[in-house]
């Protein structure tokens, strides 16, 4: 049996060339076009404002991203839930496996419901953020 | 009698929480709505059957018939008297605040959002009353916390509130992550996060581990290294020193008090304030045992760290309220120098962890009352704010003209905190020093009387701003609210009562604190 070690060191060394090949052939392949929004920050598709020290992002995207948490735990949870389930079923009946899912899932959904409902994926566009944007969209 | 299934022993903490999920989904259903009734209403509702849930339990005796409670989630929470006991201090403060609230918020935006909140961290109060374990005790005190720091910084066109949220989010943080250090070096050193199996590794002194829910010693024996255990119990304490507001990290208190909306500072430096002291009792009494820490290498004296915090706090405390300017920062210190009081249900146990179900009971007692009559006073201080008196003591003077019955509610307040019999405050001090005197703690005894003695002069200070002074500038008050009325005068009215019936919440705390 070789060195288990040796796996993991070509896995580090595919990592590097896979990006490393990729940006020297598309640098080969590509027409040479510098543009302005090319050079901003990217992050979501969100356009920042201000200088590229302080980037600042409408604030709304953060509403998105705390929203974004609530699937994320919820993933996490729910991952481990199905793997058990039929198992879990088998032996304690489905109640006491699918009801505390359940419960869990509607909590996150009533938050998730009033959130909704008071707006917090409602996209406004502020005139800041938007300015001078519009050029390259 | 029907047995109730085993997870309705939380009915306490699982009113609060379903209470915020009806709030949440009425909001839904119409998000502009200034229904500030039907929103109060169903926040007092819950925050009623929460106390009422508990109030049952004690008297029925769950949680009595085993030694270890209701045990739930596999010991992660244990619903035992001393957490009733808890659960219904958070219960009654969160009626009285949600009530008072109704005509404090109904001028402002957002208010569904603003029971929600208070519901919400109340839910995190009653379960960590009933945590069991360091993990699920971290859980409920963020739950308590997140929401809190929203509501201090509450009125955000108001820019003392943002700063005292801001600094309360702050200071919270950098406890939270110091708490967080603690529970990790002491999971480090004994390999369980459940307090009966802290416990266990600290008096074998060897590293315990968790197989089926039961505690065992780890294979090879490994035995518990105490230095690390120390640190870990000394962050421990920094933690709970910052939720109950105690030196050294109580200066985030006048803060966030001042700032904060009226019965917000009610909630917290009340109902918050308990939730960190059942942590800390909770852990110290049943995960921490001074005895077997001590035999063990102490590793950590924690009784004599909590001897110096309760008589720093209270020193600090009191002395800083002789010297404020305006009222609710007096009451604000107080508040800091009432944490020092309960502290001494930690510090007045003997060397060898004797007479500790004693002063614990005490603190516990002293809690239950502190709760009727400090929630009341600051919701006096709403009252103020809601008819624009000012926030110095000469801006109260003449107020017991125009408005008696509040100011016979206040008066109430402020004697029974000095320790006056005039209201349950006088048998809970008078408890705590018995507690002191049992094991012959005299410095704690000389510090609780001192402390007593000049928080009586500045607490008349406001009392004779009430009723003996002239009123220096005109004054309307156009209207009584009836929300804020009835809890000021309920929380009186309770206050009274305790006087006569501190007998039997003693018994009870006294009950709670052994059974651990």
């Amino acid at each position: 049996m070789s060195n288990p070690w040796i796996a993991i060191g070509a896995l580090a060394v595919v990592a590097l060339a896979i990006p490393l090949t990729m940006m020297a052939v598309s640098s080969l392949l590509r027409p040479s076009v510098p543009e302005q929004g090319k050079r901003t920050t990217y992050e979501s598709g969100e356009v920042p404002t201000g200088s590229s020290r302080q980037i600042k992002f409408n604030i709304q995207y953060y509403m998105v991203a705390l929203l974004f948490v609530v699937f994320d735990i919820e993933t996490v949870f729910i991952f481990p839930w199905t793997v058990i389930y039929s198992d879990a079923a088998a032996e304690f009946g489905m109640t006491t496996a699918l009801l505390p899912m359940v419960v869990f899932i509607a909590i996150l959904a009533i938050g998730l419901g009033w959130a909704w409902r008071n707006g917090a994926v409602q996209w406004v566009r502020s005139p800041r953020a938007t300015k001078g944007a519009d050029t390259y969209e | 009698m029907v047995a109730l299934p085993d997870w309705m022993a939380l009915a306490p903490a699982l009113s609060l929480a379903l209470a915020s999920l009806v709030l949440l989904l009425a909001d839904s259903v119409d998000p502009d709505t200034t229904n500030t009734g039907l929103l109060a209403g169903i926040s007092v509702l819950g925050s009623l059957l929460s106390f009422g849930f508990a109030g049952w339990f004690i008297t029925a005796g769950t949680g009595m018939a085993d030694s270890t409670g209701v045990a739930l989630f596999n010991n992660q929470l244990v619903v035992d008297q001393m957490a009733l006991f808890f659960m219904a201090i958070v219960g009654s403060v969160t009626t009285l605040v949600v009530l008072a609230s109704y005509d404090y918020v109904a001028e402002h935006s957002y208010q569904a959002e603003f029971f929600v909140l208070v519901l919400l961290s109340a839910t995190g109060m009653s379960l960590l009353s009933a945590a069991n374990s360091l993990a699920t005790a971290f859980v409920a005190l963020e739950l308590v916390s997140l929401p809190s720091y929203a509501l201090v910084a509450f009125l955000k066109e108001n820019k003392g509130s943002v700063e005292a949220g801001l600094k309360y989010f702050l200071i919270g943080a950098v406890s939270s992550a110091v708490l967080a250090y603690g529970i990790s070096l002491v999971y480090a050193a004994t390999g369980v996060l459940r307090f009966d199996g802290v416990a266990t590794a600290i008096s074998s002194g060897t590293v315990q581990t968790i197989v089926d829910g039961s505690v065992q010693a780890q294979a090879g024996d490994p035995a518990v290294p105490m230095a690390i255990l120390g640190v870990g119990i000394l962050m421990i304490i920094g933690g709970v020193a910052f939720k109950t507001a105690s030196v050294p990290f109580h200066f985030w208190a006048p803060e966030a008090y001042e700032g904060a909306p009226a019965p917000i500072s009610a909630f917290l430096s009340s109902a918050s304030k308990a939730a960190g002291f059942v942590l800390a009792f909770r852990a110290f009494a049943v995960a921490f045992p001074i005895g077997d820490l001590l035999a063990a290498g102490g590793a950590i004296n924690w009784v004599m760290a909590f001897q110096i915090l309760a008589i720093a706090t209270m020193f600090i405390g009191n002395f800083a309220a002789a010297t404020q300017e305006t009222v609710k920062r007096m009451l604000a210190y107080s508040s800091v120098g009432h944490a020092g009081y309960v502290l001494i249900g930690l510090a007045a146990v003997s060397g060898s962890g004797e007479g500790l179900s004693l002063s614990m009971s005490a603190g516990m007692s002293h809690l239950l009352v502190y709760g009727f009559m400090n929630t009341g006073a600051f919701l006096f201080i709403a009252l103020a704010e809601y008819w624009g008196v000012g926030r110095r003591f000469e801006d109260y003077n003449g107020l017991g003209r125009e408005a008696p019955v509040a100011c016979a509610a206040m008066t109430v307040f402020l004697f029974s905190l000095a320790g006056l019999p005039i209201g349950g405050g006088f048998f809970s001090k008078f408890y705590l020093f018995q507690a002191t005197l049992n094991v012959s703690a005299w410095s704690l005894a000389a510090a609780l009387i001192i402390n007593s003695a000049l928080s009586l002069f500045y607490y008349s200070r406001v009392v004779k701003a009430m009723w003996i002074e002239e009123p220096t500038g005109s004054r309307t008050i156009e209207s009584y609210p009836m929300g804020l009325y009835t809890a000021v005068v309920g929380a009186a009215l309770v206050t009274v009562l305790l006087l006569p019936g501190f007998n039997r919440v003693s018994e009870i705390a006294f009950q709670a604190a052994q059974l651990l």
